[in-house]
């Protein structure tokens, strides 16, 4: 099981700060919902899909969207069909099919799912797991709820890889194959391997609680800390390049 | 000693996290139309097993993770808010003291207040947030299956766990 999305790579989005990058996508999921052109949204996309290509390579692009693909898809086409505002453009006889309100929704709907949709996922491409930790700990995370999540990182390939081993020795101790049976009757037989693999998952849960103690957590005097992002020298710069860049692109696409 | 409970939290609710997202992102049954996963079952099993606070904090938690590890980051914060309130209303509902059994109409209930929450939760914000009413409508039958078989299951996974492992009923907070 991969659990990391991070693409190796030293472009320009690796050296900018994880706090301005978390800060400008958050900022930039909010631009797409402001009232803009059409042609500023899609500017936007495409400069957002180019520094893209340019950090991580045109192959995590080309994944990227071929996951969403099915769901864009489905958007697209479905939607003209429900919007009845605006002038006719596609009718059978007296029945309109396609308006122009409908079409230009349902392109402005394309054009914000791939942006934010893209921005989340550069975000994750190009910054480690820990660094984006870090950052969400620089606004005021608590400090358990980054342990919890670094924790949890940690176990999953435990638990996926425990899980896997009881459902291959399920599926050994039995006699007929998967493949002619009914829905119901593969959740039923499903119920021993999910249970012994949370019995597994949950017995590691006293171990794990006595070694944050063995490690001083909840001491006052604490023996480990989350390491910092000093390595980043520009924090300020970068938020600030990034909130200018965004309200540039507001002034310009805004509509009138 | 409150050093000590705090850490088991901790650890508790990591681990929960963690088999949330497993249970989200490896086991998959594959349907006329796709997929199921068995996020839901993992989200009932923690509810009826550990307790408002841990199921609303794995549930939500682990289901955005498994969002972002699988490239749909936007749906993390929805599905953090979703399966958070859904662990979170089925553990307050079906919530007792002692060893009591859970009477098989609170079962239900929580069976119905888990397909709610689910289906029209991602219904509304999904329409709001992400696509239209029209296409998060599209999703509401394909939320409804999965839900309703990941409580039945859930409710089946924690009695045999109950057995298997009497300890877990001391981790309840």
């Amino acid at each position: 099981m991969t659990i990391n999305t991070f693409v190796a790579g030293k472009g320009l989005l690796y050296r900018f700060d994880p706090r301005a990058k978390l800060l400008t996508v958050i900022l930039l999921c909010i631009w797409f919902f402001l009232p803009v052109s059409l042609v500023g949204l899609y500017t936007v996309v495409c400069l957002l899909v180019l520094v893209g290509a340019l950090n991580t390579g045109f192959s995590h692009i080309a994944k990227t969207f071929l996951s969403i693909l099915p769901m864009l898809l489905f958007m697209v086409l479905f939607m003209p069909f429900n919007v009845r505002d605006g002038e006719s453009l596609i009718s059978i006889g007296s029945f309109t099919l396609i308006t122009t309100e409908g079409l230009e929704q349902a392109t402005r709907l394309a054009g914000r799912f791939i942006g934010i949709t893209y921005a989340c996922t550069l975000l994750f491409a190009t910054t480690v797991m820990q660094e984006v930790m870090l950052a969400l700990r620089s606004f005021h995370l608590p400090y358990k709820a980054g342990l919890v999540v670094t924790l949890a990182f940690t176990y999953i390939p435990f638990i996926a890889e425990s899980f896997s081993q009881i459902a291959e020795s399920h599926s050994l101790r039995e006699a007929e194959s998967d493949q002619g049976k009914r829905i119901v009757q593969r959740l039923k037989d499903l119920v021993p391997t999910l249970t012994s693999a949370l019995v597994v998952a949950l017995r590691s849960i006293p171990n794990l609680a006595m070694s944050l103690e063995l490690r001083g957590f909840g001491s006052e005097q604490k023996r480990s800390s989350f390491k910092d992002l000093s390595s980043y020298r520009h924090p300020f710069t970068h938020t600030l390049l990034s909130c200018i860049m965004l309200v540039v692109f507001w002034v310009l696409f805004r509509v009138q | 000693m409150q050093q000590n409970r705090n850490a088991l939290k901790v650890a508790m609710v990591a681990v929960l996290t963690a088999v949330v997202v497993v249970f989200t992102l490896v086991v998959r049954i594959p349907t006329a139309k796709g997929y199921l996963n068995l996020c839901d079952v993992a989200i009932c099993f923690i509810a009826f097993t550990f307790g408002p606070w841990s199921a609303f904090i794995a549930a939500g938690l682990g289901t955005a993770l498994a969002d972002l590890i699988s490239g749909y980051a936007q749906w993390a914060p929805i599905s953090f808010v979703v399966h958070g309130v859904e662990g979170l209303l089925i553990a307050l509902i079906v919530r007792q003291k002692g060893n009591e059994a859970v009477s098989f109409v609170r079962k239900l209930l929580a069976g119905l207040v888990c397909i709610a929450t689910v289906s029209l939760g991602y219904f509304a914000l999904s329409a709001l947030f992400i696509s239209t009413v029209s296409v998060a409508a599209a999703e509401i039958p394909g939320n409804i299956a999965q839900s309703g078989v990941g409580f039945v299951l859930g409710l089946g996974v924690a009695s045999a766990v109950k057995k298997a492992y009497p300890p877990v009923r001391s981790l309840s907070w």
